[in-house]
């Protein structure tokens, strides 16, 4: 007997939470990006 | 045989026959098609192994294996090493570069999964529909589901956590699938793209990125991923790290030996032994249909739903993206990237769309681990 509960929360919950963690994931990288670029275009300036 | 002991003729019944065909083209299509050889090649040879009987190379005696296939299956594949350490092998091959540069790729690689979960559902109807022909459970559903991300070593890690007696089939789905992507995505992106939109231009240069991002992305991608998904951490954690070793500059040894010698040893013992568990007992029931079939289903939602979410993203976007490195969300690197690279330049000779794809592409990687992370998060 399927418990279709689970079943929600498998295909629902499942795909929502990974489409969750790449998108906070991306903004990560993002923000990652303006931090690393941040000195190293300051550096250049700089010389 | 001439009095002395027992050949192995009289115990040939007509499955292991017809697991020979299999083994037969397995090999053929590894050899002469190069479909993906370096997996079919060694797969189809544990198939014809196995399926010679009285061998013994899968002989376990109360439980414990004693074959020799028996052994490295037990210890490298029930006990997780080998599909975890592939990982690390993969991290030390890829570059996260095109990712990096553009980020909103991450979101092609995730909304790719969406195959995963429909063959997820698809699987779990189709069981539940024929009860007394099927054996398909929430678990084994999962693990039909995974072939959608189009992962060899994720497919294996999962099936073996939740439906260790599918593993053999949906390998050979994920890795004969991966092999068939040329053929399978095409005809999809056509369907759900106009030829304008496969033409779309997208520079070819892309964002410069720097050592340092390069360097903090693995780190940072573990640190998020297996806080938020811990059951991923064997596969995220392994892929992170084979990239460190690479992308450090420090660790150049550790990074050769990942990506090469390591890399090939645990290829061969995972194709040996996935083949050698597909005897005809094990492989030929209906269940098997049912994970082949479902395995195209997954892969072409999967395909579907990149493409359609790239679209999506366009709305919204003021640099538009083409629609077809949405297709390239599936795991299958570098092939479904070479595929939208084909069929952009049909589209439109000026477009060099690898690089761009390269990104969903690898994304799809990241996000078909943290779905087997999410499915054994809930049903492991």
């Amino acid at each position: 007997m399927i418990d279709w509960g689970l079943v929600a929360r498998v295909a629902g919950g499942g795909f929502g939470v990974t489409i969750l963690v790449l998108v906070v994931l991306s903004v990560a990288v993002w923000v990652i990006g303006l931090v690393a670029r941040g000195p190293e275009s300051k550096s250049k300036e700089t010389r | 045989m001439f009095g002395l002991y027992t050949s192995a003729f009289g115990d040939l019944t007509w499955g292991n026959i017809v697991m020979l065909v299999i083994a037969g083209l397995l090999i053929y299509l590894g050899i002469a098609r190069k479909m993906e050889p370096l997996l079919l090649v060694p797969i189809g040879f544990g198939v014809l192994l196995v399926n010679l009987p009285l061998g013994g190379l899968m002989e376990f005696v109360d439980g414990e294996p004693v074959g020799l296939l028996a052994r490295v299956f037990r210890g490298g594949i029930t006990t997780e090493l080998i599909p975890a350490f592939i990982f690390l092998g993969l991290g030390a091959l890829t570059d996260f570069g095109p990712l990096i540069a553009n980020p909103k790729t991450l979101i092609l690689g995730a909304g790719a999964q969406f195959g995963v979960f429909f063959a997820f559902l698809v699987a779990l109807l189709i069981g539940n529909a024929f009860p007394d022909f099927l054996a398909i459970g929430v678990k084994e559903a999962a693990a039909i589901g995974i072939i959608g991300g189009a992962d060899g070593p994720t497919t294996v890690y999962l099936t073996n956590r939740l439906a260790p007696d599918l593993i053999g089939v949906t390998a050979v789905a994920a890795y004969t699938y991966m092999a068939l992507v040329p053929i399978i995505q095409p005809p999809i992106i056509k369907l759900l793209t106009t030829k304008a939109e496969r033409a779309i231009y997208m520079k070819p240069q892309m964002k410069p990125v720097s050592r340092r991002q390069k360097i903090l992305f693995p780190v940072v991608t573990a640190v998020i991923i297996i806080l938020l998904v811990p059951r991923s951490a064997p596969l995220i954690g392994m892929f992170m790290f084979g990239n460190l070793l690479v992308v450090s500059g420090v660790t150049d040894r550790l990074a050769d030996t990942a990506a090469n010698a390591f890399m090939n040893v645990l290829t061969i013992l995972l194709g040996l032994s996935i083949g050698a568990f597909m005897s005809a007992e094990a492989f030929l029931k209906a269940d098997s249909l049912v994970v082949l079939g479902l395995g195209v289903v997954a892969f072409a939602t999967s395909t579907a739903a990149g493409v359609l979410l790239a679209k999506l993203m366009n709305v919204f976007s003021k640099e538009k993206i083409n629609p077809m490195i949405g297709a390239a969300g599936l795991s299958a690197v570098p092939m479904a990237s070479r595929v939208v690279q084909r069929m952009g330049q049909q589209a439109n000779p000026q477009n060099f769309l690898l690089m761009h794809a390269m990104g969903p592409n690898i994304a799809g990687v990241i996000g078909t681990a943290t779905a087997a992370g999410v499915f054994l998060g809930i049903l492991g």
